[in-house]
């Protein structure tokens, strides 16, 4: 595991600097292989801290945050002496429970969103495919007003134009240091849905060439012309780690919700996905005179 | 920057055809990957790779003895020996420290061609070895054996009346003697002028005995999309035929111009050199 944080630099503890979820599941993939390797059943370290085994198992998977006193006797029971180990797990547990800066849209954003923001923001890499809408890192301020506003008809205003800006803020990401590699690969779809009018649209087509530019960013289209796999499956992203013990996530939104998948066969399959979509896509070069060429009949 | 103009996809793969994109069936560049530590590989790379290991575990420094190897050779073209144009043929995946990182880090402005011909592999270069702004990247869908693609392509990139270093990183072994791999080489160091080099690494028939070697060529035969051939160091010479060998000639990955402060605890199954044209 890296003891670097994200932007290279060491902190104190050797922690890395990451948000709340990813410790947390930095920290339950660690418990997990430390109870496997002692050979210690969920049900009997639930026991050991006054719980279910399936406290145990979303401890695991980092669902849920951690009591210090909990931490220290699963430790001892997994047979956990060296000190140091002891005190790094312990470390990242009080970090995690910090809060993150989305907190306080708490009352607007669902858990199941919260999660993903937390996993993108500490991402080393993410890889989307997108068939409707432009990647909400993408969006301009006047494309996500207007698709917010069909997500959410009902709502006050107010409401609409705090969730445009929790957008924005998340966007931060791609100019902050050490932002994470995006390669993003899109349907044509997603360059002909004018969503907010043609002006809206030409301005959002440029916002995504300013975007192509950043040498960490990556946009290929799949052109309707081609590619029965931009066809044969839905969006989705996947996040990928620094840390070699962390498998990569990846996300499906639905309407109601999301679904994250982390088990290597089912992630793989999107990973196979991935490949061939990059493969069949336009070149990144190629891609940007065909955002162009779609800005120009827009 | 790059000059794809048209809006296809990738034209020509070349003579030999790509692979199929089939992942129940291991592939060297995802194998590799996964000698790496990285996280490009599916199931059938790691079986595979794993089963090799138990026949001959020094497969795992091997791979990070070549990486490192791709490392020096480039550093040292870029530093000690005024290079500012490469052509990688055989990228792979993307993984730290690949060509471009490297020669850009000491040059900016310099200029890296990477050829590869997979056209998955390709994707991952193009979408993650991005130059910086002063240099340039380029990257050519080729079979090595069609070099006439890939000497015209790089012309699009590289002059090719400057001096340009020839990288062929773990990829010859992958060529039969009846594709005439020598031929190859001969023809790409025939198109860059005087003062070029040819950097390279090569599985070597001498470093495994002889039983181990029938047994990973067992192992590999019908399980892997390429097949290897070990060549002798005298073959491996014969690649740099007309060049001038640099210090310390052909030797064992771990053994070319280490790192002062390197330790070398292993033994890897490569020979390499580095030759300049004079």
């Amino acid at each position: 595991m890296s003891t670097e944080g994200p932007d290279g630099e060491e902190p104190d503890s050797g922690i890395p600097q990451a948000g709340g979820v990813i410790l947390r599941l930095l920290l339950g993939t660690q418990l997990r292989r430390l109870r496997e390797a002692a050979g210690v059943t969920p049900e009997r370290a639930g026991y050991e801290i006054r719980a279910s085994r399936s406290k145990i198992s979303r401890m695991e998977t980092g669902h849920v945050g951690f009591k210090t006193r909990d931490i220290n006797d699963l430790l001892s029971l997994y047979g956990t002496t060296d000190e140091q180990v002891r005190a790094r797990l312990l470390a990242m547990a009080q970090q995690a429970s910090r809060p993150d800066w989305w907190s306080q849209y708490g009352d607007i954003l669902p858990g199941w969103f919260e999660s993903y923001l937390g996993l993108e923001s500490v991402s080393s890499t993410i890889r989307t495919f997108e068939l409707q809408f432009v990647h909400g890192l993408f969006q301009t301020q006047e494309y996500a007003r207007a698709v917010t506003r069909l997500g959410h008809r009902a709502a006050p205003l107010s409401e609409i134009e705090r969730r445009v800006v929790l957008r924005m803020r998340r966007q931060e990401l791609l100019t902050r240091a050490a932002a994470p590699r995006i390669w993003s690969v899109m349907d044509e779809a997603v360059l002909r849905r004018p969503f907010g009018g043609p002006a809206v649209m030409r301005a959002q087509l440029h916002h995504l060439l300013d975007a192509a530019a950043l040498p960490h960013v990556t946009l290929q289209v799949v052109p309707f012309a081609s590619g029965g796999h931009a066809a044969a499956s839905g969006a989705f992203t996947v996040l990928r780690f620094d840390e070699p013990d962390l498998p990569d996530v990846v996300y499906i939104e639905q309407l109601t919700g999301a679904v994250y998948l982390d088990q290597r066969p089912d992630v793989e399959h999107y990973l196979e996905v991935a490949d061939q979509l990059g493969g069949e896509a336009l070149t990144p070069a190629a891609s940007k005179s065909f955002i162009e060429q779609v800005a120009k009949e827009t | 920057m790059t000059s794809d103009e048209a809006w296809e996809t990738d034209g020509d793969p070349g003579s030999a055809g790509p692979p199929e994109f089939d992942t129940s069936v291991a592939h060297q560049a995802r194998m590799y990957d996964y000698l790496l530590g990285g996280k490009d590989n599916y199931a059938a790379d790691r079986a595979q790779t794993e089963a090799a290991l138990k026949v001959y575990p020094e497969w795992a420094f091997t791979a990070r003895a070549n990486r490192a190897f791709l490392g020096r050779a480039v550093r040292y073209l870029a530093a000690g020996a005024g290079i500012r144009q490469f052509l990688d043929i055989g990228t792979g995946i993307p993984t730290a420290g690949n060509t471009h990182q490297v020669a850009q880090a000491i040059v900016p402005e310099s200029r890296v061609v990477y050829v590869d011909y997979d056209p998955i592999v390709l994707a991952h270069a193009r979408a993650l070895l991005t130059s910086s702004d002063a240099g340039a990247t380029e990257y050519i869908d080729s079979d090595l054996r069609d070099t006439s693609t890939i000497l015209e392509q790089a012309g699009r990139l590289l002059d090719f009346s400057k001096p340009v270093a020839v990288t062929l990183v773990a990829i010859l072994h992958a060529i039969p003697d009846a594709d005439d791999p020598h031929a190859i080489v001969a023809r790409l160091m025939d198109a860059v002028p005087k003062g070029s080099y040819l950097a390279l690494s090569h599985l070597g028939r001498e470093f495994l005995p002889p039983e181990t070697l029938r047994q990973m060529q067992d192992l590999s035969r019908g399980n892997i999309q390429q097949e290897f051939a070990y060549r002798s160091r005298d073959e491996v010479a014969i690649f740099f035929a007309g060049l001038d060998l640099v210090e310390p000639g052909i030797v064992p990955l771990q053994d070319w111009r280490p790192e002062p402060e390197a330790a070398n605890p292993g033994k890897s199954a490569m020979w390499c050199a580095v030759g300049r044209k004079p």
